[in-house]
């Protein structure tokens, strides 16, 4: 064989293993992340709604500016719109929680304030708002009066760690729902807490199942982030960080859990499990049909126990089930090498040695890390889309949550909980990114889409600017805006 | 599977590589907002999108990039939308008959297709 034939040999050997390596492990360890999150912010903030699109035939307005993490809003019986304003955002920033009375112009008043956050969801009814927020450290139903009183319907809930009480949502039946979000990302208590904040506050805290669960022993080693010494420490799923587990140990449920949508008569009481199983249930709502929906924030790619890959799920929740949650997205169950690990990070091994059932299939899935929260049915033929539920996604916090190609979420989409067909509704003129990234005047992180009384109306509420780096979230106060989107000349498209 | 079809199966994985490596991330948006929503035409790219959003849209949203990099601008052709989705890529994992059949997978890359446009 000739030299150049040797050459043009090896050349075309080494393509083919380089093309052999990029078919098995891809670009994805290559890339640099790029997260919405990931840009500058000067401020100040401007809203336009110019700079935001809707489907032809609907008008985008601004309804209120200058809110400081704003994360829902409802309305009396009037029409009044109330903003509710969490008093605490990732980043370890504290406020303080306040529920907003806007008026016309935009203007805002006080109604109640609170003592600690977040309060993360509210409704309205009878001459009562219904929070779910916090009373001390824990998470907490509130009640709280069109003339400023706060008093507390149920308390003690478990909030003290990544994720929170949620979606406070009145039932056909009178009573009130919400979600429990989980102390971690995917069971084990890790260094990724830690820096969230709420580790050194809270050293026991972990996740609470609903029922017994047996544990399949496993345990993950880490530093230990408490001690200034160079020591590691062991840590088992349900497990105080620490702790370790041991094989067939049984953690022993209880109530009020992690992980779950309770509900609880406005009198207050002890509350009723509705279903577990969930990560972290942040939007929650009824149906025209009477049925309950819930929107679950899936597992990130952080801590002892990265999961990668999975989208928020949509669910028409059942009664009494287990929603899967820390072995499974949707229907799928985690170890699988393919789909929820890559390259750099392997599938997560199962932490329970039995599973408490089959977990249902969710109805609609949507992008990952796109952080879908707060959303409602469209019911009113007025506005159109009668049956669809329209879902705020907050966009993603990447790289804290893991990396992404491009900025993920940071719109609103119209569902359809029966085909499970996902559509843009609200979104940024230039689509690529929130406002803050993009340059522009538009959305910068929608949390919540609910709809006027009469369901003519869509109320968005925007949390504000947050921006992301390798040392986690930076809100900016003062940025939160409510937007509301109306049928052009007053009529359905 | 015999030699010759890994054998081109292998070729089709090497093809698309380079065809991702061109297409990179900056897919163009592809939505109603925006008045640039497919047109879907036949009841195969209706069925299509119902699938995609399915199994597909969680890392490429709409066909945008998302935890992936988008896919609206990839210049394949069908029968290399299907080895990829059969044999997956690099992080993207592989989808097989089970649990997306040869009928979804054709409504599939018919929806894809027309997302191109």
């Amino acid at each position: 064989m000739s030299r150049g034939a040797r050459v043009v040999l090896i050349l075309v050997a080494l393509v083919a293993v380089a093309a052999v390596l990029f078919w098995r492990y891809g670009a994805f360890p290559l890339l640099p992340s790029r997260g919405g999150g990931q840009t500058e912010f000067e401020g100040p903030r401007v809203a336009d709604a110019a700079d935001v699109a809707v489907p032809a035939g609907y008008e985008v307005e601004v309804v209120a500016e200058g809110l400081t993490f704003p994360t829902d809003v409802t309305f009396d019986e009037q029409g009044n719109v109330y903003v509710l304003e969490a008093g605490y955002s990732y980043g370890e920033v504290f406020t303080v929680p306040r529920l907003l009375r806007v008026s016309a112009d935009g203007g805002k008043d006080v109604v109640a304030e609170g003592e600690s956050g977040p309060w993360n969801g509210v409704a309205y009814s009878d001459g009562s708002f219904y929070v779910a927020g916090k009373d001390g450290d824990f998470g907490a139903i509130l009640r709280v009066t069109t003339t400023g009183e706060v008093t507390t319907v149920l308390g003690g809930l478990p909030s003290l760690g990544d994720h929170h009480t949620n979606a406070a949502t009145m039932g056909p039946d009178g009573q009130i729902y919400f979600g429990q979000g989980t102390a971690t990302n995917a069971g084990v208590v890790g260094t990724d807490n830690h820096a969230f904040g709420w580790l050194e506050r809270h050293p026991d805290f972990h996740d609470v199942p609903c029922d017994d669960v047996t544990l399949a022993g496993l345990n993950y080693q880490t530093e230990n982030p408490l001690t200034d010494a160079d020591d590691n420490v062991t840590t088992g799923a349900y497990r105080p960080f620490g702790t370790a587990s041991t094989s067939d140990q049984v953690i022993s449920g209880a109530m009020p859990c992690n992980g779950a949508i309770m509900r609880i008569e406005p009198e207050g009481g002890e509350p009723e499990l509705v279903a577990w199983g969930f990560r972290n249930p942040y939007g929650l709502a009824f149906a025209p049909t009477g049925e309950l929906y819930v929107v679950n924030n899936s597992y990130d790619e952080r801590g002892s126990r990265p999961v990668y890959g999975t989208g928020d799920l949509l669910y028409r929740v059942e009664e009494g089930a287990w929603y899967g949650w820390p072995d499974f997205h949707g229907d799928l169950q985690l170890d699988d090498e393919d789909r929820f690990g890559h390259a750099t990070a392997p599938a997560p091994e199962t932490l329970l040695s039995r599973h408490p059932g089959s977990p249902p299939a969710p109805a609609a899935v949507l992008t990952v890390h796109s952080s879908s929260n707060g959303m409602s049915f469209s019911t009113s033929e007025v506005f159109g889309h009668v049956g669809a539920v329209f879902i705020a996604q907050l966009g993603d916090m990447a790289p804290q949550v893991g990396k992404v190609a491009m900025p993920a979420g940071f719109k609103v989409v119209r569902v359809d909980p029966d085909t499970g067909v996902v559509i843009d509704f609200m979104v940024n003129r230039d689509p690529s990114g929130p406002a803050s990234y993009t340059g522009t005047a538009g959305l910068e992180r929608p949390i919540s889409a609910k709809f006027s009384p009469d369901g003519s109306e869509l109320y968005v509420v925007d949390f504000g600017v947050m921006t992301m780096s390798e040392q986690g979230p930076a809100p900016r106060e003062g940025t939160g805006v409510v937007w509301r989107v109306v049928p052009a000349g007053g009529g359905a498209p | 599977m015999s030699r010759r079809r890994a054998g081109q199966r292998t070729a089709s994985a090497l093809v698309a590589a380079t065809a991702l490596v061109l297409a990179g991330c900056g897919s163009p948006y592809r939505g109603e907002p925006l008045g640039t929503a497919p047109a879907l035409d036949t009841q195969a790219q209706v069925d299509g999108r119902a699938l995609f959003d399915r199994y597909c849209s969680e890392c490429h949203p709409g066909g945008a990039a998302g935890l992936a990099p988008g896919i609206n601008n990839k210049p394949l052709p069908g029968w290399l939308v299907r080895a990829q989705v059969r044999l997956g890529m690099g992080a993207m994992p592989p989808f097989s008959r089970e649990t997306i059949s040869a009928v979804e997978l054709d409504a599939i890359v018919a929806y894809v297709l027309e997302l191109k446009k």
